[in-house]
């Protein structure tokens, strides 16, 4: 099976390598076909991967190395991708499938430049493929065969990271059409309105996924890591969400070049720089480079060979650039104050956004290199990366609202005395009831601030209130993904201000206090689950009239000899109060359990905010038939 | 007296949170920007190794005494090197850099945009007409 899986692998890269033949002389429909023959091959070559793990043939060296019989079988099935190898079988398979879909659903109407975007794709498969087949080949076998597996990570073995890198490779994989679309359109020498529309779904289409994708990577480690936190300025989060920014500032230039035609080369430059960070992303991952939590399957030479695809892909596309830049069509005019200025600058402090991100990342590396050892963490983000933000998000009410080419601003003292009004009221609130710093006050009335505004614009677009459940997908999907940014600051400012955390160290049956919860320790007991067994405890947690009972685990491991920490999280509806059991002591010859207890107020925010976010791209992918 | 170190030995040993809620805030805020010298990327807070607890317990320990913010990350920083610190420093031409260096690239990002803008001869921007949609 799996040696025809391997071979379907290279019939898969015959398939690309004719598929960018075909597209690059123009031949749409060759091309097309090719595309969607390598994804028939490359699907089945990963089906053989997934069946080797779901029925533990252990003679494939990548089953053996992170797979056991023990496990659930959903952990077996996502065990293909949750190494470094067959991770990167995904990667290949969903550029391929990119492929398919772009060969089945490009509709512009003009044959040579989809041909050629078809082309570009291929080329990039088979860039997959090779790294794939001749750098980390996932279809080694072993003889003899072992009897048992390694096991996958235990952290790993998780709901929402098993579909946490599919999502995110759906992301990441997503832009390279973006690419190749941008790369196509300077091929022609043409980035138009029609370029635009096409790029702009498919920018959608990467933006999705990408956003659940971090969601679900975020909520895992909130959950499962039982630190309490859900964002650590982690470099391998930061990886993530630096295409996420450009990805973001992507998705407004490019509603620019599709009105107006204006800003074509930069639309082009940004759908280049948004799969080139994807790229790093993988780079920075896989490599090694970055000491991080999450970095598993480290391999310098890998790394290497990553880089120099970085290096080609973005000297191909910066070629491009150089040779048809210049002849780029000029646009429309427009004045500093219209909807273009507002996109411009939305773009550029997106971009800038990005770039710190990059720069507190690698800052420590470069650092290394001249002798330091150094660490940048939360404290730096929170004093760049967020004012930077902030600056975008303060005026993205008003600017919304202004018209393409020249706004009035006749209506600033208004929106002056609106803003100034919710920062008052906040600040006295904050800091007289609620007492919180003036700077989380601020962080609030923007979050509202932005919530109302985003509906304001609906209401404004609508002008009347009847037809506002007539307004166009896409301008409810730019409303609620708005409205999210905004329920994502109330959630995250609210939470890193006021979250509580405390360790108690009870024996059987005592208790203690904490955030004004009364914390009982009932019983410590032994479970066996699949492929673990745990110690668990029963903690009941009152706090006035409300009971909770919550269950924190602390899971071993045997095959893989790792233990990981289930935290119980009870939903009180303004907050979570969540609990993960720490390590055994032995305290004036009593047995105490140590408890790390949180409450986190407002942290399902956070989550809604992202997802309407998420929510509000899929609704603007939708196309109403007039 | 008496009293008191014994309270402390409790307080060390056990991970146990400071009496004034305001002190104990300021230690989590502190452990959050102090790395834990034998994990891989994780601060005090958020570590369960063995060394980071007593860190956690240093600093706790130092606020009691009444040091402030900063004399808690000299203090880590002298013993541990500059690496401890997820707050890196401002000094010199890297800290101006790292810093500053967001600053300046939306400055000169913002200044790039304008002058695009503003290189329109006159006669094409006085032209521009207003479009809704």
């Amino acid at each position: 099976m799996i040696e025809a899986g391997h071979f379907a692998a290279f019939l898969a890269l015959a398939a690309s390598l004719a598929q960018a033949i075909f597209g690059l002389r123009g031949l749409r429909r060759w091309s097309g076909m090719a595309a969607v023959t390598g994804f028939g091959f490359m699907a089945f070559s990963f089906l053989t991967l997934v069946h080797a793990f779901a029925v533990s043939d252990f003679s494939l060296a990548l089953a053996a190395n992170h797979s056991h019989t023990l496990k659930p079988m959903l952990y077996k099935i996502a065990g293909t991708w949750g190494n470094h190898e067959g991770s990167m079988a995904l990667w290949a398979l969903v550029t391929l499938g990119f492929g398919a879909a772009a060969a089945a659903l490009m509709n512009t109407g003009r044959s040579t430049f989809e041909a050629h975007a078809l082309g570009v794709q291929g080329l990039l498969s088979a860039g997959a493929l090779c790294y794939l087949l001749f750098a980390s080949s996932p279809y080694l076998r072993l003889d003899p065969a072992p009897f048992q597996g390694a096991s996958l990570n235990p952290l790993l073995q998780d709901p929402a990271l098993s579909l946490h890198p599919p999502m995110l490779y759906l992301g990441y994989v997503g832009y390279s059409f973006v690419f190749a679309l941008a790369a196509a359109g300077m091929i022609e020498g043409r980035i138009d309105s029609v370029w635009a529309k096409e790029a702009r779904r498919w920018s959608l289409a990467a933006f999705v996924p990408l956003t659940l994708g971090i969601a679900l990577g975020s909520y895992w480690a909130y959950y499962e890591l039982g630190w309490g936190g859900w964002w650590f300025w982690d470099p391998v989060e930061n990886a993530s969400l630096m295409p996420w920014l450009i990805g973001a500032a992507l998705l407004h230039s490019v509603i620019v070049t599709e009105k107006r035609e204006s800003f074509a080369a930069w639309t082009a430059l940004l759908a280049v720089i948004a799969f080139l960070f994807s790229i790093m992303g993988a780079f920075l991952v896989r490599s090694g480079v970055l000491t991080s939590v999450h970095a598993f399957a480290v391999d310098p030479k890998r790394g290497t060979i990553l880089l120099i695809g970085l290096v080609a892909y973005g000297a191909l596309a910066l070629g491009l650039f150089a040779w048809r830049g210049p002849q780029l069509k000029g646009s429309k005019p427009w004045q500093l104050v219209s909807r273009e200025g507002a996109l411009m600058a939305n773009n550029i402090v997106l971009f800038v956004a990005a770039l710190t991100v990059l720069l507190g990342t690698l800052f420590p590396l470069m650092a290394e290199a001249t002798g330091r050892t150094m660490s940048v963490g939360e404290p730096y983000f929170r004093q760049t990366f967020v004012p930077i933000l902030a600056l975008l998000l303060i005026l993205l009410p008003i600017a919304q609202a202004w018209a393409w080419g020249k706004a009035d601003l006749k209506q600033w003292t208004r929106w002056a005395i609106a803003g100034g009004a919710l920062v008052a009221v906040f600040a006295a609130l904050g800091v007289g009831i609620w007492k919180i710093s003036l700077g989380a006050a601020f962080g609030l009335a923007l979050g509202v601030w932005l919530i109302g505004g985003a509906f304001w614009e609906l209401k404004r677009r609508a002008i009347t209130l009847q037809r506002i459940f007539r307004m166009p997908p896409r301008v409810w999907g730019m409303t609620l993904a708005h409205a999210g940014i905004g329920l994502f600051i109330i959630g995250a400012v609210v939470e890193t201000t006021t979250r509580y955390e405390s360790t108690v160290a009870l024996s059987e049956g005592a208790s203690g206090k904490v955030a004004g919860w009364t914390l009982t320790l009932d019983d410590v007991g032994s479970i066996e689950g699949p492929n673990w067994y745990a110690d668990k405890a029963i903690l009941t947690a009152v706090k006035g009239s409300t009971k909770a009972v919550l269950e924190p685990m602390k899971r071993y491991y045997p095959a893989a000899r790792m233990p990981t920490t289930e935290t119980a999280i009870y939903k009180t509806g303004t907050g979570d109060l969540y609990a993960a059991l720490g390590e055994q002591r032995f305290v004036d010859g009593q047995t105490k359990w140590v408890f790390r207890v949180y409450f986190n107020p407002l942290i399902d925010f956070v989550y809604f905010g992202v997802i309407l976010i998420g929510l509000g791209g899929l609704l603007s992918l939708v196309r109403v038939k007039r | 007296m008496k009293a008191l170190i014994l309270s402390l030995m409790i307080a060390l040993a056990a991970d146990i949170p400071l009496e004034d809620p305001a002190e104990e805030a300021r230690a989590q805020a502190l452990m959050r920007e102090v790395r834990c010298v034998a994990c891989e990327n994780e601060p005090v807070s958020q570590s369960a190794a063995p060394i980071a607890e007593d860190m956690r317990a240093r600093i706790r320990e130092m606020i009691l005494e009444g040091s402030s913010d900063q004399e808690v990350r000299d203090w880590f920083e002298s013993r541990y090197g500059e690496f401890v610190l997820f707050r890196p420093k401002g000094q010199g031409l890297s800290g101006f850099l790292l810093w500053g260096g967001p600053f300046l690239l939306l400055l000169a990002g913002l200044l790039i945009g304008w002058r695009t803008v503003r290189n329109r001869p006159a006669a094409v921007r006085a032209e521009i007409e207003s479009e809704e949609v």
